[in-house]
């Protein structure tokens, strides 16, 4: 389990600030979490300012794809927030 | 109105109406003990159908609410029986990792009776948040966000999906609240980390972290090269960046555990496989074995500071109400935590005994609390 980061995502960086194990990058248009690093504490979903956040098992399904690009980001070499 | 300060019987304790209960729990001082620190009399005062006590403590190494269980079985028993008379829940659930099935074994055989029920849930860590907690073990969710009566949404909370989520020594709290008469003055946290097998101690509220690591037998003098986290590996505040150097801290509300790391160490990277055992005696209460005074909090995060009712020079005995909660706004009773001679009101702390730590030390403490609910803790509460 995971939560997802989607299209509302504004980079405000908010969760990754609150995340406790920096497992939040930024992926160009939107920031994005690490399902392997992720530990589903929740505290980066009511920080966000544009409610982008989803637990993975409530995630809306036309939004399935950012779960999957989540899954299948090459994190290799970057590192957590802004980078 | 019913007093605090006053036993009862199972009986008497079900007979209190909601209002009396909720005002004592308020009166009493009780928070969420397992980090978040919510005022528990808030979520008592619109009672749901489900009460979910969370005995998943989830940080990595922890054992201090496992002993709890276990020491106060009978108590929890007698509280279950009480909170479903005065507050009408329907169904009381015990949740607990599957890892702990064999700890939890004398509650698995008292279920049986109907009073609650045990349920069994992954040993992951996420199972402390709330909601997570509630996916797993029940067949309800939260709701994701929920529309306020004004048009806004808020995320969603237990409450909406008809439940009360507590923590085990928070529900013990309720136990001597009610039944005992006493209010919240020590808390349990467990000291454990590196040069040191774990320990779970019950410590007065506002002690100084270098006392209780000395009694823990740490060479506090000696230990430059150690950090202390008041948290465990995952989520914690930093407590003393540098042992020995004659910073301090003290013991809050919220404080689970004293983790032992070395000093520059990422503790979520480093010790997240920390792997301890329960200790051999069991909980040990160090009221009046600790030297130094105590550094008492009026509020605290979400909390309106009390009114002091207390002045500098005043003795004060041990359980003495030292702050009454004030009528608007999150608010709850303060306590003497230990007996002894108020030696300054600043900042919103009382100190007694000459105070645990130096007043900056202290303020600034107090200050990074209150600021760590901003970011981070505002998700527990919600949740």
């Amino acid at each position: 389990m995971t939560y997802v980061i989607t299209e509302a995502c504004i980079k405000a960086g908010m969760c990754a600030n609150a995340c406790p194990v920096d497992c939040i990058y930024d992926a160009g248009d939107h920031f994005i979490i690490n399902p392997a690093e992720c530990i589903d504490c929740s505290f980066c979903d009511p920080v966000c300012p544009v409610d982008a956040i989803y637990p993975d098992f409530q995630l809306p399904e036309e939004m399935e794809h950012y779960k999957t690009k989540a899954y299948e980001f090459d994190f290799s070499g970057m590192e957590p927030g802004f980078g | 109105m019913a007093e605090l300060k006053q036993k009862r019987t199972l009986e008497e304790v079900k007979a209190l109406s909601r209002e009396e209960a909720v005002e004592i729990i308020r009166h009493a001082g009780i928070i969420g003990a397992g980090g978040g620190g919510f005022p528990t009399y808030i979520k008592y005062k619109d009672p749901q159908p489900h009460l979910i006590v969370n005995a998943t403590e989830s940080e990595p190494g922890y054992q201090a609410d496992k002993l709890i269980h276990k020491e106060y079985l009978n108590e929890f028993l007698q509280l279950y029986e009480g909170l479903k008379a005065i507050f009408g829940f329907e169904q009381v659930s015990m949740c607990a990792h599957e890892k702990d099935r064999e700890w939890f074994a004398d509650y698995q055989e008292h279920a049986e009776g109907g009073l609650y029920e045990m349920r069994y849930v992954p040993n992951r860590y996420s199972l402390g948040e709330e909601k997570m907690l509630i996916h797993h073990a029940t067949d309800t969710e939260v709701p994701w966000r929920v529309e306020t009566s004004d048009g806004e949404r808020r995320p969603g909370m237990p409450l909406d999906a008809g439940i009360i989520v507590n923590n085990s020594e928070t529900l013990l709290n309720v136990y001597r609240a009610l039944f005992l008469g006493r209010p919240v003055t020590t808390k349990f946290l467990q000291v454990y980390g590196e040069e040191t097998d774990l320990k779970v101690y019950e410590v007065p509220l506002g002690a100084s972290v270098t006392e209780v690591l000395r009694f823990a037998g740490i060479d506090v003098e000696n230990s430059g090269h150690l950090s202390v986290l008041d948290g465990g590996p995952y989520l914690h505040d930093m407590s003393i960046e540098e042992l020995g150097t004659g910073h301090d801290a003290y013991v809050r509300g919220t404080s689970n555990a004293l983790l032992l790391i070395r000093k520059g160490a990422t503790a979520y990277k480093e010790y997240v496989d920390i792997e301890t055992d329960p200790p051999e005696e069991d909980i040990v209460l160090l009221l009046g074995l600790l030297p130094e005074g105590v550094d008492l909090p009026l509020g605290g995060r979400y909390l309106k500071p009390a009114t002091p009712l207390v002045s500098v020079g005043d003795e004060v005995p041990y359980e003495q109400k030292i702050g009454e909660p004030r009528g608007e706004g999150f608010s709850v009773g303060v306590w003497a935590s230990v007996g002894g001679t108020v030696t300054s009101i600043e900042r919103g702390i009382v100190a007694i005994g000459g105070g645990a730590v130096p007043m900056e030390d202290a303020a600034a403490e107090a200050e990074a609390e209150a600021k760590r609910q901003k970011a981070v803790a505002k998700a527990r509460v919600l949740g």
